[in-house]
C-alpha cells in the first residue's frame, strides 16, 4: 500500500518541486559560507556531520528503499578510511585517486555482504550482518604489517596535486562528494532501481512475479551503499588524521543506522536531517552540565514517540500544509 | 581442561541464555528487538547494589526486592515509551529503545558514577563441586540451575496458564486475540515486566565475576542477540540452546584455534548456520503468503 501512496503522491509533490528547489539552493548557499563564519572547532563538526551525511545517504538506499537492516556499515566506513590511507602512504597513489580505488574494493566486500542477504530477514539479517562487521574490524586489527593494528595509522595533512589542503579545503572537498553523493542518490531513488528497491521491501514474492531479479538489486544496493560509506571513511581518515580500528565498532553501526531512523527511512532529505541530529545535538548539549546523554537519549525517544516516520515526515508535513 | 572449558561456556551460555529470554518474550510479544535490555538489567542490578550496600539488606532479601523493581521498571517502561509506538514502524521502536538505553545508561552514571564496584555473591568462597574428576565453581551451578529453572518456568507459564496463553496468542494473532478479549496492551506490559525482572536475575548473577559498572551488560546485549538467533527466535528452547552453544563455541575457540580471532570465528559459525539454516537451528520456517 505504502508504495502505491508513495508512487501516487510523487506526482503532486512535483507541484511543491519549485519551493524545494528554493530551499535547496539556500542550504547550498548556507553550506558554501558556512566556513566564513565558524572557527576550526566548528568547521571541524560540519565537516564530519558531512562526513555521515555521506554515509546515512548510502545507507539510507539500503535499509529505508530495499529494507536490508546492516550493523557492518561502521566496519566499511573503516575498511574505506583504511584502504585510503595505506594506498596514499604505503602505496604513494594520490589521495583522489586512493579514495575511488578504496570504495570500489569496499563496494566488492559489500557485494559479498549481500550473500546473507539473499536468506536472512529482520533481526537475523541484523546479526549476520553485525558479525560480519566484527570480522572486518578484526582482519583490520590483525593485519600489523599492513595497518599498524591496535597501535592506529597517523596520517599527514591531504595533498591534491601538490597542494595541502587545510580544513577549509577539506571542508569543501567533503561538500562537493555529499552534493556528488546527493545526486547520486536522487537518481537511484527515482529511477528503476529505487522503484525495484520498494517493491523488494514491500515483498519479494511480489517483486519477483513482477520480474523483478531481487538477489541482483540487493547485491546493487549493498554494493553502492557500502561505496558510499567507504568514501566517507576515507575523507575521515583525512579529517581526524589518526584511525584506530577501535573507532570502526558496532556502536558507529547503530550510530548509523538511528541517523536514518531519526531522518526519515527511505528519503533523501532525511539522510541530511538525521546526519545534523546526530553529530550537532550532542555538540550543543555539550555545555549542559552532567547530562548530555541523558538529554541525547531523552530527545531520541522523544522523536520516535512523536515522529515515527522522522524528522523529514515532520517537514514534509509542515512543507504539504503550507 | 576441555571439560572445564565446556562447563565454563555452558555456565556463561546460561548467562547469555537469560537475557536472550528476556528479549525473546518482548520481541514474540511486541515485535520490538528491545536494545534496552541490558540497561534495563544494568539498573535492576544497582538497584540490588544499593539494597546492599546503602540500606543493609542480606543478599536473599534485596534480591527478590530488585527482581520486584525489575518487573515493575519493565511495565513502566512499556506504559511510557512503548505503548505510543505500538502499530508504528518497528525500526522507530527500535531506535526509541536504543535512546533508552543511553538515558538508562547516563541516569545510572548520574547517580552511581562512572566508578567501578564489586557486587558481592554468597556463592563465590564456597568449595566446587566436584562432577568426576571435573571442578565446577558454585557460581557456574547456580548459573546454570537459574538458566534452567527460568526456561522451564517460562515455558510452563507460557503452555499452562491463562496468562501465557493470552501471551502467545497476542504474539500469533493480535487482532483475532482481541477479539477473543486479550487485552494486547496488558500482555505488552506483562511481556516488557517479564523481561525486565529475567534480565534482573541476568545482571545479579553475572556482576559478582565481572565489575559492576555502566556498561556491565553491552556485551552480554549482544551475546545474547547472537545466541538467539543462532538457536531461533521462535521457541524459548531454541533461544536457550542456541545461547549455550554459543558460550561454549567462544571458550573452546579461544582457547583451542586463536584466542586473538576467537570472536570473529564464533561470528563465522554463526553467519554460516544461518546461510544453511535461515531461521536458527531449532527454530521453525513460517511460510510467507505476502
Amino acid at each position: 500500500m505504502t508504495v502505491a501512496t508513495d508512487i501516487a503522491r510523487s506526482d503532486r509533490q512535483g507541484a511543491s518541486l519549485g519551493l524545494g528547489a528554493i530551499l535547496t539552493a539556500l542550504c547550498l548557499a548556507l553550506a558554501c559560507l558556512a566556513p566564513l563564519g565558524l572557527n576550526g572547532y566548528g568547521l571541524y563538526v560540519l565537516t564530519l556531520t558531512e562526513i555521515f551525511a555521506i554515509v546515512a545517504l548510502g545507507l539510507n538506499l539500503l535499509t529505508g528503499y530495499a529494507g536490508q537492516i546492516s550493523l557492518c556499515h561502521a566496519a566499511f566506513f573503516g575498511v574505506g578510511a583504511y584502504a585510503t590511507a595505506i594506498l596514499t602512504q604505503k602505496g604513494g597513489v594520490s589521495f583522489l585517486l586512493s579514495l575511488v580505488i578504496g570504495a570500489v574494493f569496499t563496494a566488492v566486500i559489500g557485494a559479498l555482504a549481500a550473500v546473507p542477504a539473499m536468506r536472512l530477514k529482520n533481526l537475523y539479517l541484523a546479526i549476520a550482518t553485525l558479525g560480519l562487521g566484527v570480522i572486518l574490524q578484526k582482519i583490520i586489527f590483525e593485519w600489523r604489517s599492513l595497518t599498524n593494528g591496535g597501535g592506529g595509522f597517523a596520517l599527514p595533512a591531504p595533498n591534491i596535486a601538490g597542494f595541502d589542503l587545510g580544513a577549509t579545503g577539506l571542508y569543501y572537498l567533503t561538500l562537493v562528494f555529499l552534493i556528488l553523493g546527493l545526486w547520486g542518490a536522487w537518481n537511484v531513488s527515482r529511477g528503476r532501481t529505487g522503484r525495484a528497491l520498494l517493491i523488494i521491501k514491500e515483498s519479494e514474492v511480489a517483486a519477483s512475479s513482477l520480474g523483478i531479479p531481487s538477489a541482483r538489486y540487493k547485491i546493487a544496493a549493498f554494493a553502492i551503499s557500502a561505496f558510499y560509506a567507504a568514501i566517507a571513511g576515507g575523507l575521515f581518515a583525512y579529517l581526524v588524521r589518526y584511525i584506530n580500528p577501535e573507532s570502526f565498532n558496532v556502536g558507529l553501526s547503530i550510530a548509523f543506522l538511528s541517523m536514518v531512523v531519526i531522518g526519515g527511512l527511505g528519503t533523501i532529505g532525511g539522510s541530511i536531517v538525521g546526519a545534523v541530529f546526530y553529530v550537532v545535538v550532542p555538540e550543543l548539549l555539550r555545555g549542559i552540565k552532567d547530562a548530555p546523554g541523558l538529554v541525547f537519549g531523552l530527545l531520541l525517544v522523544i522523536v520516535m514517540v512523536l515522529m515515527p516516520q522522522g524528522l523529514w515526515g515532520l517537514v514534509r508535513h509542515v512543507a504539504r500544509r503550507a | 581442561m576441555i571439560a572445564n572449558l565446556i562447563v565454563g561456556g555452558i555456565a556463561a551460555g546460561c548467562l547469555y541464555a537469560m537475557v536472550g529470554i528476556a528479549i525473546v518474550i518482548v520481541l514474540k510479544i511486541t515485535d520490538i528487538a528491545n536494545f534496552a535490555q541490558g540497561e534495563m538489567a544494568m539498573v535492576t542490578t544497582f538497584f540490588a547494589y544499593w539494597l546492599l550496600d546503602s540500606v543493609g539488606l542480606s543478599w536473599w532479601q534485596a534480591v527478590p526486592i530488585a527482581m520486584l523493581f525489575g518487573l515493575v521498571q519493565g511495565v513502566i517502561i512499556q506504559q511510557v515509551v512503548i505503548r505510543p509506538l505500538i502499530g508504528g514502524p518497528v525500526l522507530s521502536a527500535i531506535i526509541a529503545t536504543l535512546g533508552l538505553n543511553i538515558v538508562l545508561n547516563s541516569l545510572a552514571g548520574l547517580i552511581w558514577g562512572h566508578q567501578t564496584y564489586t557486587f558481592p555473591s554468597p556463592f563465590t568462597f564456597s568449595a566446587p563441586f566436584m562432577i568426576g574428576s571435573v571442578p565446577v565453581s558454585v557460581d557456574s551451578v547456580v548459573n546454570i540451575a537459574s538458566g534452567l529453572a527460568i526456561v522451564i518456568g517460562m515455558t510452563l507459564f507460557l503452555r499452562f496458564t491463562w496468562a501465557g496463553l493470552g501471551l502467545r496468542a497476542a504474539s500469533q494473532n493480535p487482532t483475532v486475540a482481541r477479539l477473543m478479549g486479550v487485552s494486547i496492551s496488558r500482555s505488552s506490559a506483562i511481556a516488557w515486566g517479564l523481561g525486565g525482572l529475567i534480565g534482573g536475575i541476568a545482571g545479579i548473577l553475572v556482576a559478582p565475576s565481572l565489575f559492576l559498572d555502566t556498561n556491565l551488560m553491552a556485551s552480554l546485549l549482544i551475546k545474547a542477540f547472537a545466541g538467539g538467533v543462532l538457536g531461533g527466535l521462535n521457541s524459548l528452547f531454541g533461544v536457550f540452546l542456541g545461547c549455550l552453544a554459543l558460550g561454549v563455541a567462544e571458550n573452546l575457540v579461544g582457547a583451542y584455534l586463536s584466542p586473538s580471532f576467537g570472536e570473529a570465528i564464533t561470528f563465522i559459525v554463526i553467519i554460516a548456520v544461518l546461510i544453511v539454516r535461515p531461521e536458527g537451528i531449532f527454530g521453525r520456517v513460517r511460510v510467507r503468503k505476502a
